[in-house]
């Protein structure tokens, strides 16, 4: 008898990224080592602790050389499903040159296309997107956002929302989004409502108080609130500018006055007083130290009450370049799923199932 | 109301416990009379615990399911309603005794729970979390329904019994909850994955009970293929229907129990 010569390599090669077998013994490896993985995560909290607030890229990136042994098993999954994304493309363009004949298995293309691109995104996210969370803003403070030169973002209002107890529940920013100082796009952000925009994702993460002024008393029992910023027309054409405000300050031994933290501790107060002649004087008020001699002799005799506080919201602030490309995918997956689902039992009651391997 | 939710829920319970019974009668004497009674039972009891889901859903507003109650009786609910689905197209009968069993199980832990429905907190306020969690229990419910076939398929094989449908049949219906339940689940995590993404800005977490998930769809994705493998057919198939459960079970209820994760519904 003859034996069939063996089929060429080039079809040996594509029966293999073709081959079912092949995507099962992935998926079972996949799943295995995920089991043992999460285990990992689980006991390694101080080196895992971060993994949702970074990009896969950047957290292997910062975490791999010095923890290859616990951190590795990350990049053998992605490998493992690199390759059954690949096997399953392999799949897709296999069925695609037969597609007339299989109209029917729309459904499971659809599927199979959708993990593929689900993949692809989250691939592409993770090593050319970033995550930025902690970002407190106060009203109408700008920050630049990295990764996006020329892009910033504007707090223009915040507002915690009390819930029935008083407690807050819920986080509204009013946002805008600056290309230069041009507004590309202004939005209310809450929970389960962040502002998306192109690859940026902006959604409220917690908020806080900080002091930011005090409130004095000045001569003829007046209240006077002073904060950076304020400008006071006071006694005898002078005016008073508050230049800074520290709330915890220190000072060094060449007698600069150095900020300390952020906390109430000793809060100082950096004054200028510009007289109408021009001639003016800057220096600091330490509160707890007494008013300065330059206010005293204008008769300021300004007397700190209580402090002066301002709320501000901390946003996460992530760019994921490639959830756009996922969302595609998970609406193709939705959608074959669905399609795969309803035509279960009409393709069973037909026989059509793959040739059995 | 909570006296009505009880009553009700009380009720419930009742005809899923007297079902049980008569299915286990029906086991032994292989009446026609007493599986038709029990599925009456169970109808009823299906009725009246949509009725109970209904009435909770109504006055809360949104789909209760935001405690430990809530989601065993919403659990209970969906493995009624796989166990139904099997019945009344199927008559399993005997085959889905496991199904039955586990929601009384699960219902009778819920009981002594207080019913009370806490108001819902904005983070679960959206129609996403109502799906995720929706077909999350629809999802793991099929996967009961395939332990349930699997761990009779080898039953049926090792002690052959005319109670049970035959192995052809069994191990076609064990296929069909595998697929049934990982195209649900699937919806689950689709609609979960679109949730994260717009309450934390990623929309796949490494967090222990989210990757859980992942690791059970990877798992019945793979088994989606295995039923192509004649090697893995009717017996392995069983094997794998048994072993991943037992991950859908350390998913719903051991990392809650073994492990912290600051999964919302945790
Ligand atoms: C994780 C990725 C994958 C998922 C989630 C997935 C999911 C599915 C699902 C749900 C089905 C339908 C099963 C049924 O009809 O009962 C299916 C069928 C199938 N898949 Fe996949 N699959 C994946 C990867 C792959 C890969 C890599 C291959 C290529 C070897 C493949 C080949 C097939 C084949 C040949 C079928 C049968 C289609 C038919 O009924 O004619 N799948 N897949």
């Amino acid at each position: 008898m003859n034996a069939l010569p063996p089929p060429p390599l080039r079809t040996r090669l594509w029966a293999l990224c073709t081959s079912l077998k092949a995507a099962i013994v992935l998926a079972s490896l996949a799943t295995l080592l995920a089991m043992g993985g999460s285990l990992v995560i689980h006991f390694n909290p101080q080196l895992f602790g971060d993994l949702d607030q970074r990009t896969l890229g950047s957290w292997l990136a910062a975490n791999l050389p010095g923890h290859p042994f616990r951190a590795g098993w990350l990049v053998l999954l992605t490998v493992l499903m690199v390759l059954l994304a690949g096997n399953t493309l392999c799949c897709f363009f296999d069925w695609l040159f037969r597609l007339r004949a299989r109209w029917r298995k729309l459904g499971e293309y659809l599927l199979h296309l959708g993990f593929l691109l689900i993949v692809t995104g989250y691939l592409w996210g993770s090593v050319a997107g970033d995550r930025s969370s902690g970002n407190q803003l106060r009203e109408g403070e700008t920050v630049p956002l990295s990764g996006k030169p020329g892009w910033y973002l504007r707090l223009d209002r915040f507002e915690a929302v009390p819930g029935p107890g008083g407690r807050p529940v819920d986080m509204r920013s009013s946002v805008t989004l600056l290309h230069g100082d041009q507004p590309e796009k202004s939005a209310t952000i809450r929970i389960n409502h962040p502002l998306l925009w192109e690859d940026l994702v902006i959604l409220p993460e917690s908020f806080g108080r900080s002091p930011s002024g005090f409130r004095f008393l000045a001569a003829g029992g007046r209240s006077i609130d002073l904060g950076p910023g304020t400008v006071a027309r006071i006694a005898r054409g002078v005016e008073l500018q508050v230049l800074d405000f520290y709330p915890d300050s220190v000072v060094d031994g060449a007698g600069r006055t150095l900020r300390r933290g952020e906390t109430l501790v000793d809060p100082a107060l950096r004054l200028a007083l510009v007289k109408a002649d021009g001639t003016r004087w800057t220096g600091w008020y330490r509160l707890r130290t007494g008013v300065p001699a330059e206010l005293a002799g204008l008769g300021l005799d300004l007397q700190p009450r209580e402090p002066l506080f301002q709320t501000f919201t901390v946003l996460t602030i992530n760019r994921d370049p490639g959830a756009r490309l996922a969302l595609s995918g998970a609406a193709a997956m939705l959608l074959g799923t669905t399609l795969a689902l309803v035509s279960f039992y009409r393709k069973r009651r037909l026989g059509d199932r793959p040739s059995i391997t | 109301m909570p006296d009505l939710t009880r009553i009700l829920l009380g009720s419930v319970f009742g005809c899923y416990l007297l079902a049980v019974l008569l299915y286990l009668l029906a086991l032994g004497r292989t009446g026609p009379a007493t599986g038709r009674a029990a599925l009456v039972l169970v109808s009823g009891g299906f009725l009246l615990q949509s009725a109970c889901l209904a009435q909770r859903w109504w006055s809360a507003g949104y789909l209760p399911v935001t405690n430990l109650f809530a989601t065993q009786f919403f659990f209970s609910w969906a493995l009624a309603a796989t166990f139904l689905y099997f019945e009344l197209r199927y008559r399993i009968k005997a085959a889905g005794l496991f199904v039955i069993l586990l929601n009384l199980l699960l219902l009778g832990s819920a009981l002594p729970r207080d019913p009370k429905i806490p108001p819902l907190i904005p983070s679960l306020d959206t129609p996403l979390f109502t799906l995720h969690i929706g077909f999350s229990f629809f999802g793991y419910a099929f996967f009961a329904m395939a332990f349930s076939l699997g761990v009779l398929f080898l039953i049926q094989q090792r002690r052959p019994t005319p109670l049970l449908p035959p192995l052809a049949e069994l191990r076609r219906l064990n296929e069909e909850a595998i697929f049934l339940g990982f195209c649900l689940f699937s919806f689950c995590m689709l609609w979960g994955s679109l949730w994260a993404y717009l309450a934390w800005g990623f929309y796949f977490s490494w967090n222990i009970k989210a990757f859980w998930s992942f690791i059970v769809w990877l798992f019945y994705a793979g088994m989606c293929h295995a039923k192509f493998v004649r090697r893995w057919q009717g017996t392995g198939y069983a094997w794998l229907s048994i072993a991943g459960f037992g991950v859908v079970l350390f998913t719903y209820l051991g990392i809650g129990l073994l492990m912290a994760s600051n999964h919302p519904l945790d």
